[in-house]
């Protein structure tokens, strides 16, 4: 059993025109046990920028905590919001400092430029970065999730579309999977603000 | 049917299982009866059972996680007596790790008009063993020119199961149905357990059904309470175990044989369970 | 081996715990308090070795003690779970605490509040819970019983159910539990099976 798999988790981020979403499920478990059905893994790191964590549930919540801490010591020192990209190096370095005994998370970052151009990047435990202009995905049914992605995926969604694939992609992806699910959020983020919907899914 | 010796009486090469490897195994001709133990090929090695167990991890618990083939498993299976008769209720959910191989196994296992099987643990293991049991059960009845008991039926598959222990067979079954003693419940496993009772529930989300069964089993619910009983206690194992879900096909035992109640995805029931509290709330 | 329950209701929140020591095959003590006050309106629920349990737990109430009395100003419980939190994260790659905990208070603000804290430190707010082996059979219980709208009774009935499923279920012998409720007039022993002073 891979630690990765202790709590269980699926999220998704998709780029659309002008647009990126960005999806989890909800479920907290330990292992096969359903602990709570309300747990967050996405989180606002600003107005256009959203992080996934998925991975070990404790690494999820202290690793938002230090990411939380450190863009605000940034925003405080630059008087201007984090860009995306700026935050998926500082994930990556903030990783690769434990290097030899890492956070058990493999984190998606998406977000809007300054040129409110999507950007969207995924990495591995220890802040291997991986840009990507369609897709990211994470978490224990990553196989499920790319297949649904590749097929639903097509550029340049407006974001009601982009909405509906990510929805669809996720739903259908962890009804093949027993530890994620249990419900689903989805964060549309556009320039002129987020929009942020819960999905209703699969109880069991 | 494979041979069996002159001096045998009607019946005996049943009632025997488990007893006579040696001897089937030599009498093996053109054509393998894989119901009868020692049938099957086995590692040519002094202990063939721990050459199992140490190289072909056993389908029972999480012995296989580490392996590239995994076993399908995961489950909740229940069944109860009650004055109206047995009620069967399961879910459909198949896992291999924790990837969802199937949402809509059948997991109850019709073995003839009056008996009836359930399958947790390994898929292939329930399903051949149980299918060579209806198999058994209705050679006996051509044999004898009567029905099995529930009984019997029971302890032809614990037989099995004593004669390939350690081999890393796994199932969890409940063999249930009514014969001319009434409405029977057995309980029969991979270690040759097999336990009668009034209420059984077996695989990974059983401790939850058993929180539900424990709590509001009677013995003289009535019908529509047993099967709203029941398709509860699934429902709320399938929300709380992630390797069970799906369908809950519920199945009615009386004197006149089985009936298939309903197949009802749980995700249903989740929200119809839900309005019902709220409705309780309000008022 | 540890059971531990916590189920909230309007305005309080129920806590309970089995009061066993056990080591190996042996039972040392059936009179424990394992649910430990640490403010004057929170509680918490430990299942774990009996040395992780009062090592964390102090160390957590006399902290959240030494805030107020350094900054006057009280912990919500929101606050208490997540320097519990905190503490048993950073413990985690160190030596850590074995507990597994819910954690339940009372705050003039929100009223009653509830959170599943996990050896790992993985916190989650929630209605109603349970730790241990004993979640395995209560969860379920919990789920079909409980209500948004319980009141104490409703609420410690709820856990009396649990109890009874583990004593007809459960292979380890629980014999007594410990109930205390948290609501506005603070923490209050609600019944004990065995008094933990008597020893």
């Amino acid at each position: 059993m891979s630690i990765l798999e202790y709590n269980g988790a699926a999220m998704i981020a998709m780029a659309g025109k002008d647009c990126v979403g960005i999806a989890a499920d909800r479920r907290l478990g330990v292992q096969l046990q359903t602990v709570a059905t309300d747990f967050n893994k996405v989180f606002a790191m600003g107005p256009k920028s959203y992080v996934g964590l998925a991975g070990l549930a404790t690494d999820v919540q202290t690793l938002k905590n230090i990411l939380e801490f450190r863009k605000n010591l940034y925003e405080l020192k630059e008087e201007r919001e984090m860009s995306p990209a700026t935050l998926s190096h500082l994930l990556s370095t903030l990783l690769y400092e434990k290097r030899f005994g890492p956070y058990f998370v493999e984190p998606i970052v998406a977000g809007l430029n300054e040129k409110n151009k999507p950007f969207l990047s995924a990495m591995d435990l220890i802040g291997a970065p991986v840009q990507a202009d369609d897709f990211v995905v994470s978490g224990t049914c990553t196989g499920n999730l790319y297949g649904m992605c590749e097929s639903l995926y097509r550029p340049d969604l407006e974001p009601e579309e982009l909405f509906e694939t990510i929805a669809q992609a996720l739903l259908s992806s962890v009804d093949r999977d027993a530890i994620s699910g249990w419900g689903g959020v989805v964060h549309i983020i556009t320039k002129d603000g987020v929009t942020t919907k819960e999905l209703k899914g699969r109880q069991d | 049917m494979a041979f069996f010796g002159p001096e045998s009486a009607i019946g005996s090469d049943i009632l025997d299982i488990g007893s006579r490897k040696a001897l089937t195994k030599r009498q093996r001709g053109i054509g393998v009866d894989l119901g009868v133990p020692g049938q099957f090929d086995v590692p040519n090695v002094p202990d063939p059972a721990l050459y199992c167990r140490s190289n072909f991890a056993s389908a029972c618990g999480n012995a296989d996680a580490g392996q590239e083939v995994k076993f399908a498993k995961g489950t909740t299976t229940l069944a109860f007596k009650f004055n109206g008769g047995i009620i069967v209720s399961v879910d459909s959910r198949s896992t291999m790790g924790y990837y969802i191989a199937s949402g809509t196994v059948k997991k109850v296992i019709e073995i003839n008009p009056f008996l009836l099987g359930t399958m947790a643990g390994g898929a292939a293991d329930c399903s051949f063993w149980e299918r060579n049991l209806g198999m058994e059960c209705r050679l006996y009845e051509l044999r004898n020119g009567r029905r099995i008991t529930v009984a019997a039926a029971s302890k032809l598959l614990a037989n099995v199961m004593s004669a390939y222990r350690g081999y890393g067979l796994s199932m969890g079954t409940m063999i249930t149905g009514w014969d001319e003693t009434g409405p029977q419940l057995y309980y029969v496993d991979n270690d040759g357990t097999r336990l009668k009772g009034k209420y059984f529930s077996v695989g990974s989300g059983s401790m939850y059904a058993y929180g539900v069964l424990d709590n509001h089993w009677r013995e003289d619910l009535s019908v529509e309470e047993a099967i709203d009983l029941g398709k509860r206690a699934i429902y709320h194992a399938t929300h709380r175990d992630a390797a069970s879900g799906g369908i809950n096909n519920l199945y009615h035992v009386t004197a006149d044989g089985w009936k298939y109640i309903h197949g009802i995805d749980v995700n249903d029931m989740h929200y119809e369970f839900a309005e019902e509290k709220k409705n309780a709330m309000s008022s | 081996m540890d059971t531990v329950f916590g189920v909230q209701y309007e305005g309080g929140v129920i806590l309970a715990a089995d009061q066993s020591n056990a080591r190996s095959i042996l039972l040392y003590q059936t009179n424990l308090d394992k649910v430990k006050e640490l403010t004057s309106h929170s509680a918490m629920g430990v299942s774990g070795p009996n040395c992780d349990m009062v090592n964390f737990c102090e160390f957590v109430a006399k902290n959240i003690k030494l805030y107020e009395l350094s900054n006057d100003i009280k912990l919500s419980t929101h606050a208490q779970a997540n320097f519990a939190r905190g503490e048993l994260a950073t413990a985690l790659r160190k030596g850590p605490f074995q507990v597994n905990t819910l954690l339940g208070g009372f705050d003039n603000k929100v009223g009653a509040s509830l959170y599943y804290l996990d050896y790992m430190a993985a916190l989650q707010k929630v209605n109603y819970g349970s730790q241990g082996y004993a979640s395995n059979f209560c969860l379920s219980i919990m789920d079909k019983e409980y209500r948004d709208d319980l009141n104490e009774a409703d609420a410690v009935k709820i856990v009396e159910q649990c109890i009874h499923e583990l004593h007809t279920r459960f292979l380890i012998s629980q014999k007594n539990f410990i109930i205390k409720v948290v609501d506005k007039d603070g923490v209050r022993l609600y019944s004990q099976g065995a008094d933990p002073a008597d020893s």
